[in-house]
């Protein structure tokens, strides 16, 4: 089984109607050159690369920006349209007076099965206690959090919001918090490998590509900045795989982490296992 | 007097010839123009447009040959993040198989109809699928 933990639907035709809204998502998730596509395609990419399931990410930025890259209602829409091949997440701007309501209505009513959440974009640190009732819903509905962390892309969104050491406090004041730091925190790899040695619930994931092509960055990050044997021996249960589509595709990641020296068990959890227990699916299927 | 249609094709595979000579055929046929030319053009730089004969013999050696000509794996220029595009492009050989085989081909249209040799058949050659993929019909004529 594999599960894809990390992907925008940015592009998805069902959700990209109004030209200008797709103008805003194109703008605000800097990401250009491409054009909405059928759900049909992302499955049959799905398909291709023996993809079972895909986390869909939303960004809720309205107020810096006005507006959402992809809101809750949108994710809820396109989950809907294929519920065996999706599991979409909230988000909430952390800003916003009403944005634990925003919350609670998402898994509440919307059913979403955790929250996204991007510092930089969204200007905070995660450690602020304006975050606090956020992350206690999160407990409260026993959801976790999919943290952007270092680097990005996006416009207006300055790195030291993300860098991952400020991701310490919240574990501390908040154990029982499953959180990503996703990207590996990219290029501040080594405080994200100290959280995830240290915190029993904090996560990351495989969703960077950078410079190179996916083999040649694979091999670099994860055999030469980082020992060789570090995920196989310390962090298996603690990495998963993600891509940030529409940036990076699976069809390029997945065969740069197979050939990578991992046993089949760790490749299994890196697929599947992590996200099992990252997203609480274990539990809905009794295990 | 100028028709145009675009077809979308959905890919299911990184890599896979798709014929698409009866659409060409019938929508020339469809286009009310008696003598003219007609072209079909890919929007794309990932794939192909092609003629060649229909046998599944000679897709397979027309794929090798890309793949000995274009391989995956070299250390290519095109590897690198691409802030034009907000993502990473590592795909050159996708490029270069696109370069090979052109983006285009033309056939003559006579009585209404395609002119084309008994063996020739039309490809949407995918070379970075699976994607979505628009083809052009231009038939210019009278």
């Amino acid at each position: 089984m594999i599960i894809d933990v990390h992907s925008h639907p940015i592009f998805y035709k069902a959700i990209s109607n109004d030209a200008d809204a797709l103008k805003f998502r194109k703008e605000q998730f800097a990401v250009f050159k491409q054009s909405p596509y059928p759900i049909e395609t992302a499955i049959y990419e799905m398909d291709y690369m023996n993809i079972d399931k895909t986390v869909l990410l939303p960004l809720d930025i309205t107020t810096r920006h006005k507006g959402h890259i992809v809101s809750n209602e949108e994710v809820r829409q396109i989950v809907d349209l294929a519920p065996d091949r999706f599991i979409g997440f909230a988000s909430v701007d952390p800003h916003r007076p009403d944005g634990v309501e925003v919350l609670d209505y998402a898994f509440k009513e919307l059913g979403l099965s955790g929250l996204k959440l991007h510092p930089s974009k969204q200007h905070f640190y995660p450690q602020d206690d304006m975050l606090s009732p956020i992350y206690e819903k999160c407990i409260e509905y026993n959801k976790p959090i999919m943290f952007h962390a270092g680097m990005t892309w996006e416009p207006d969104a300055p790195a030291k919001y993300s860098q991952p050491v400020h991701f310490e406090e919240v574990a501390i004041a908040y154990p029982q918090l499953r959180m990503c730091l996703a990207h590996f925190g990219w290029p501040w790899m080594h405080e994200t490998i100290m959280l995830l040695l240290k915190y029993p619930n904090v996560y990351t994931d495989t969703s960077l590509l950078h410079m190179d092509n996916a083999k040649d960055f694979y091999e670099q990050i994860f055999t030469k900045n980082m020992g060789p044997l570090w995920i196989e021996r310390n962090l298996n249960k603690k990495v998963m795989f993600g891509t940030n589509a529409p940036r990076f595709r699976a069809k390029r990641l997945l065969p740069a982490l197979r050939e990578l020296p991992f046993r089949p068990s760790t490749l299994n959890n890196i697929f599947a296992g992590n996200a099992m227990r990252f997203i609480g699916l274990e539990e809905q299927e009794g295990r | 007097m100028i028709k145009l249609k675009t077809l979308t094709i959905s890919t299911k595979a990184e890599v896979e010839m798709i014929k698409i000579t009866e659409e060409v055929r019938t929508f020339i046929e469809e286009s009310g123009v008696k003598e003219g030319l007609a072209a079909v053009i890919s929007a794309h730089t990932t794939t192909g447009i092609m003629v060649n004969e229909g046998l599944e013999c000679v897709e397979t050696d027309i794929m090798e040959t890309l793949d000995r000509l274009a391989p995956k794996e070299l250390p290519y220029a095109h590897a690198r993040f691409l802030p034009s595009y907000g993502a990473t492009g590592s795909n050159s050989t996708s490029h270069l198989k696109s370069m090979l085989s052109g983006n285009s081909c033309l056939f003559v249209v006579q009585n209404g109809k395609m002119v084309s040799g008994e063996a020739q058949d039309i490809y949407l050659s995918e070379f970075d699928g699976p994607k979505t993929r628009k083809i052009y019909i231009q038939i210019i004529g009278e």
